[in-house]
């Protein structure tokens, strides 16, 4: 059976450019449009990987990843954030979190900034599930 | 100089030196002689200050030596010395300009008397000669000190950067300087003493100038107003001026205004603001940069799922690659629309329209969208508003972008139980205005956003924002003379009110 791959990211463009690059490679893509909605999914669904933007309305990708590697039923799940964001921005901010909030959040397992080729996704998600 | 020196003229000897003894020993200086003629020469030889004569001579007699003195110099005191009952050679004596008479035997107490009332005139005469000579000096130099002045003032007036107007108290033009011959295009020989101000202004400018010599003296000045002068000549000059009533002695005589041409300063301002504008733009590279970033990412991925769906000949792959890259061509003209509009000057094209009219059309552009995303836009329409003169355009995209703005705080927000909702909405305001309204329950600013809201480049939506939405909404509004007025609290939403002058169309 293929592996589930969720992608979260408010942009339509993305969302449907990713679950092509799933498709051509094998995958289940699973889509949600911000943080809230791709919370319940990995509740629901238990994804073996979550690609994740970063900046989205209702529920950021910082406080989904937070809720996920906060959360000991979930924590094992790898995430590659997906973001037009740049790395050091990402890291600042949870470092911040880390100190307002108590406790250390692991950096992501991928960190990929956009512009992505298809080539690159598959090659990152294929290190993660492969 | 006090008068020292006395020619005494008598034929008889005795008589003579009798006299200069006793003058000599008074402390006076004498000179003698013995006949009329060797007087005369005397007197041109010595020139004493005052001339002692006997009246009866043989050959020059004393009336015909008086006489060629006072022609010599009218202003020499003669004392002429007379016999008893002699009163007709006393009146011609008195005719040809003699001083004093003392009469015959001279008594010295008489001749000190007639002396010293010679040397007071002497004195007298001189000082009133000084006084006259220092007041002809004096004259002559408060004309010098006067022309001086005034040509002082003249040039000042000619001079001046401001055009100077002077009226009299008939509003008659009195001066007129050379700024106000450029200012107001007539030349300087038809205005002066010829016209009166109703001539030379426009009757509104007039008008300002002749109350105010109506009101209080106190406020016999105003402080600088700007206004804009028509002139005869079809020009229009934005200027700065201001006017004094002048009075004197409580009377108004007259008024003074001074204008100052600000069409340069205008211009230079301008220029200032399109400047700024332009580094605005500048600051906004590296916003934009982001912003260009994500649409060549969409255009990346359609082309991707594109490529996918021509492989595989998959109908709905190709539908959804090619409504990416259409999204995204469609978001390349929209940043350009923005940065044209927001570095071009632009004047707004006033027509008459129907403010609710393109408001239902705005709205309609993303009813479908809004509803996708479970956010509903409501209306209310004040059909009173009718047709207004204004620009459909400025109206239309400022409207647009404020609802879009208020569809993304509505996205944006984190209270997913809210049932967002926009509503939209028309009236005539106060002070001859009429508002567009846009109000929305969404994620509202907090005090730090809304500050930066008409900053360039300043975008709260991370890469999906140029920061160019409000900016060009507000210079759109304030170039067609609006405002546009925010109103907001973090998670309860913000009312935007863009206020445009009312002008019904006719």
């Amino acid at each position: 059976m293929s592996k589930k791959v969720l992608v979260v990211d408010d942009d339509p463009d993305v969302r449907s450019f990713v679950v092509t690059v799933l498709e051509e490679n094998q995958y289940m893509p699973l889509t949600a449009q911000d943080g809230i909605e791709g919370f319940e999914m990995i509740e629901k669904e238990r994804p073996d990987l979550v690609i994740l933007d970063v900046l989205m309305p209702r529920g950021s990708g910082i406080r989904l990843y937070r809720q996920l590697k906060t959360n000991e039923n979930l924590k094992k799940i790898p995430v590659i954030m997906f973001t037009g964001i740049a790395l050091r921005s990402f890291l600042k901010s949870q470092k911040a979190l880390d100190e307002f909030k108590g406790g250390e959040v692991p950096e992501p397992d991928i960190y990929l900034e956009k512009p992505v080729t298809p080539e690159e996704l598959v090659a990152a998600i294929k290190k993660k599930l492969d | 100089m006090s008068a020292n020196k006395i020619l005494i003229v008598d034929d008889e000897e005795i008589i003579v030196k009798l006299l200069s003894m006793s003058l000599r020993s008074d402390g006076y200086e004498t000179v003698t002689a013995y006949s009329g003629e060797q007087g005369l020469e005397v007197f041109k030889t010595e020139s004493p200050d005052i001339v002692v004569t006997d009246i009866k001579m043989p050959g020059m007699d004393g009336l015909e030596l008086l006489k060629k003195i006072k022609e010599i110099d009218s202003e020499k005191e003669v004392i002429i010395v007379t016999g008893h009952g002699d009163i007709d050679s006393t009146i011609t004596a008195l005719q040809y300009g003699a001083s004093d008479f003392i009469n015959k035997p001279v008594r010295d107490e008489a001749l000190a008397i007639a002396l010293e009332r010679a040397k007071a005139k002497i004195s007298i005469r001189e000082k009133l000669k000084e006084y006259t000579e220092n007041l002809e000096l004096k004259i002559a130099e408060a004309t010098e000190e006067i022309r001086r002045k005034s040509n002082f003032q003249r040039l000042l007036i000619k001079s001046s950067n401001d055009a100077i107007v002077a009226f009299d108290h008939d509003w008659k033009v009195v001066v007129y300087n050379s700024e106000a011959v450029t200012m107001f295009g007539e030349a300087a020989k038809d205005v002066r003493n010829k016209m009166t101000i109703d001539d030379l202004y426009t009757p509104k400018i007039a008008q300002i100038f002749k109350n105010q010599a109506k009101e209080e003296k106190r406020q016999n000045t105003f402080p600088w107003r700007e206004n804009i002068i028509n002139t005869k000549d079809g020009r229009q000059i934005p200027v700065r001026y201001t006017s004094n009533a002048l009075y004197e002695k409580g009377e108004f005589v007259g008024t003074v205004n001074f204008f100052q041409d600000l069409t340069e300063i205008k211009r230079l301002e301008k220029e200032l603001v399109q400047s700024e504008r332009l580094a605005a733009v500048g600051q906004t590279v590296s916003g934009l940069a982001h912003y260009v970033k994500n649409i060549l990412i969409g255009l990346q991925g359609g082309s991707y799922v594109v490529d996918v769906g021509i492989a595989k000949n998959n109908t709905e792959k190709l539908k959804t690659g090619w409504g990416t890259i259409k999204r995204n061509i469609k978001r390349v003209g929209d940043l350009t629309q923005d940065l044209l509009t927001y570095s071009k000057q632009r004047k707004p094209e006033f027509e008459a329209c129907l403010p609710n009219d393109i408001a239902d059309d705005a709205i309609e552009l993303v009813t479908d969208f809004a509803g996708s995303k479970n956010v509903l836009i409501s209306k209310e329409f004040d059909s009173g508003i009718g047709e207004v003169v204004a620009d459909p355009q400025t109206i239309h995209r400022s409207l647009l972008n404020l609802i879009n703005n208020a569809i993304d705080a509505c996205l944006e927000d984190e209270d997913t139980s809210k049932k967002h909702e926009i509503k939209v909405k028309t009236y005539i305001g106060k002070d001859n205005h009429f508002c567009l309204e846009v109000k929305d329950n969404g994620s509202g600013m907090d005090k730090n956003t809304q500050k930066q809201l008409f900053n360039p480049m300043f975008s709260s939506k991370g890469g999906k924002g140029t920061g160019l939405g409000l900016l060009v909404t507000g210079k759109l509004i304030e170039e067609h003379n609006g405002v546009i007025e925010i109103k907001t609290r973090q998670g309860i939403g913000s009312t935007f009110t863009i206020k445009l002058p009312y002008e019904k169309a006719n």
